[in-house]
């Protein structure tokens, strides 16, 4: 068993050094469209940091002051729910303090300094509220309605705060995915091919191990992992472009005036932990199904 | 399970056909018995079908009709993971060596049982011991490039068989060298032989053949047209 796992990785190494530019082609490939695929996850959080007020349709936020009692508190309830026709009263959700602060501590993400004047205390509650009608004016006018409340602060409408940050998401997502995607097919395409090389450079050899009696597996490992550690270098490459982009976005966002939002649109350093995790694990599973196929596509030589 | 009468033959072929592409036939209805320890001289000119014959018995090939058995197994329903247990079995010798050229003579006919999972210490035993027998124990160091073509046929020998193979096939094994080399590399397969390990010799070489005086199998466009015992290559 030892000289089987000795000999693979001998041989592994042994055609990862002969082929040593296409090797690079195959690793930078792969790094660069890891790279966008991690961009894609990040992107997507920090715009999250900022929508997540909104998740779930909500298009009207009822914001109550704090120092609201309880029955100004149910009096603005009874009130949204007298309205069933034109606000979907099953789904409107009463967030209390402390869901309030856990929610502002993801807004305010990147705003430290607004973060540190909020406490669990101080902070308003709010209403969450899905509207019924497709009528902005409709909704607009209930929201003036409620403006006069007792004990309400303010009312956020969505049509106000994110409709543009939303649409520009949507489309950054989109436009990242595909080239993710687009970039990890030509990654594969490329590793493929890299392994088809070794193969033909070694196809006496392998003829001679078919016909002494070497299984198919057994001349097949050397190249998947040889295929395996260039998609894992590549995402190793990756993560370290990640962690540099990142770093260099959130420093030069630190410096946006707060409440502008643009300083709300960085990830947490824990979930960046993760994202280079998943990086790692496509760059693996890319690199040993690309040489998977070249290597059984190849081996009746 | 194989029926009695198949076992008697190492190989045996029923009524094999092998055609290549739609319409080259290369080997027409064969059928033959090889018993175990046989030498056997397959002869016949350039595509008559003696090098199909022997692709068809290790599995590179696969008759379009009839039946292989080696060893009392039918080898055509051979699933292909087995494939390469059947080939363990067998060793291969060619015309050109077949040899890698970046491995020394030791490690060429060490790899042979390297890649089919041998220890170290078996290899470290065997290898030595099958190149004394192949007259090459001084060379154990020496490149491919560095050895004559007689030399170089040896280590290919020794490699055939290290692992002690049941059947030996050689496939024109002189057809690149001298007469007086030839003869010393027959006489290491007569010797092979006579371990017990049956040899099908693939060869033209009229000489070689009239000297050993074994069983011959003809061929001529694929067909069988003479198989006889004692043979001479005519």
């Amino acid at each position: 068993m030892f000289s089987r796992i000795s000999y693979a990785l001998r041989e592994t190494w042994a055609s990862f050094r002969r082929n040593l530019t296409l090797t690079a082609a195959a690793i930078l490939t792969s790094a660069v469209s890891l790279l966008l695929v991690g961009t894609t996850f990040l992107i997507q959080r920090a715009f999250e940091n900022l929508l997540v007020q909104w998740r779930g349709d909500v298009e009207m936020i009822v914001f109550v002051r704090s120092d609201a009692s309880a029955e100004q508190i149910g009096l603005i309830d009874s009130v949204l729910r007298s309205s069933p026709t034109i606000i979907d009263v099953n789904k409107l959700l009463y967030l209390n303090k402390t869901e309030s602060y856990e929610e502002a501590k993801r807004i305010f993400v990147g705003d430290p300094v607004t973060l540190s004047l909020l406490t669990p205390e101080s902070i308003p509650t709010q209403f969450k509220v899905v509207p019924l009608s497709d009528d902005p004016q409709l909704v607009r006018s209930l929201s003036d309605q409620y403006r006069t409340l007792p004990g309400v602060e303010a009312v956020a409408l969505a049509e106000d705060e994110f409709q543009v940050i939303s649409t520009l998401s949507n489309f950054i997502r989109v436009v990242t995915l595909v080239m993710s995607l687009v970039l990890l097919a030509v990654a594969v395409g490329l590793i493929w091919n890299t392994i088809r090389t070794a193969m033909f450079a070694r196809r006496r050899e392998i003829e001679v191990m078919k016909l002494v009696g070497a299984t198919n597996w057994f001349i097949r490992v050397p190249f998947m992992l040889e295929g395996l550690l260039q998609g894992l270098l590549g995402g190793v490459v990756s993560c370290g472009g990640l962690w540099a982009l990142n770093s260099a976005w959130t420093n030069g966002v630190a410096g946006f005036k707060p409440g502008t939002g643009i300083s709300s649109l960085v990830v947490p350093s824990s979930y960046l932990t993760s994202v280079m995790f998943i990086l790692l694990g496509i760059g693996a599973v890319v690199g040993a199904v690309g040489s998977a196929i070249a290597a059984t596509r190849f081996l009746d030589v | 399970m194989p029926c009695a009468g198949k076992l008697v033959a190492m190989i045996r072929l029923e009524n094999v056909t092998k055609i290549y592409g739609s319409e080259t036939v290369a080997v027409r209805d064969a059928s033959f018995d090889i018993p175990k320890s046989q030498f056997v001289f397959l002869v016949g000119p350039s595509g008559s079908g003696k090098s199909t014959l022997l692709r068809l018995i290790n599995r590179q090939e696969q008759p379009e009709r009839g039946d292989v058995w080696v060893a009392g197994r039918n080898i055509n329903d051979l699933p292909a993971s087995r494939v390469p247990f059947l080939r363990r079995s067998m060793g291969n010798v060619f015309q050109d060596y077949k040899l890698l050229l970046n491995k020394t003579v030791f490690e060429n006919v060490a790899f042979s049982l390297e890649v089919i999972g041998k220890p170290r210490h078996v290899i470290e035993r065997q290898v030595p011991a099958v190149l004394d027998l192949v007259g090459l124990a001084d060379k154990q160091g020496r490149f491919p490039e560095q050895l004559s073509g007689g030399e170089q046929q040896r280590v290919s020998i020794a490699r055939a068989f290290v692992n002690r193979p049941l059947i030996l096939l050689a496939d024109e094994p002189t057809g690149n060298l001298d007469p007086t080399t030839s003869e010393g590399i027959m006489s290491l397969l007569d010797r092979i032989n006579e371990t017990g390990t049956t040899v099908v010799m693939a060869t033209h070489d009229h000489r070689v053949v009239n000297s050993m005086r074994r069983r011959v199998i003809q061929m001529d466009h694929g067909v069988i047209v003479r198989d006889q015992e004692r043979g001479v290559y005519e």
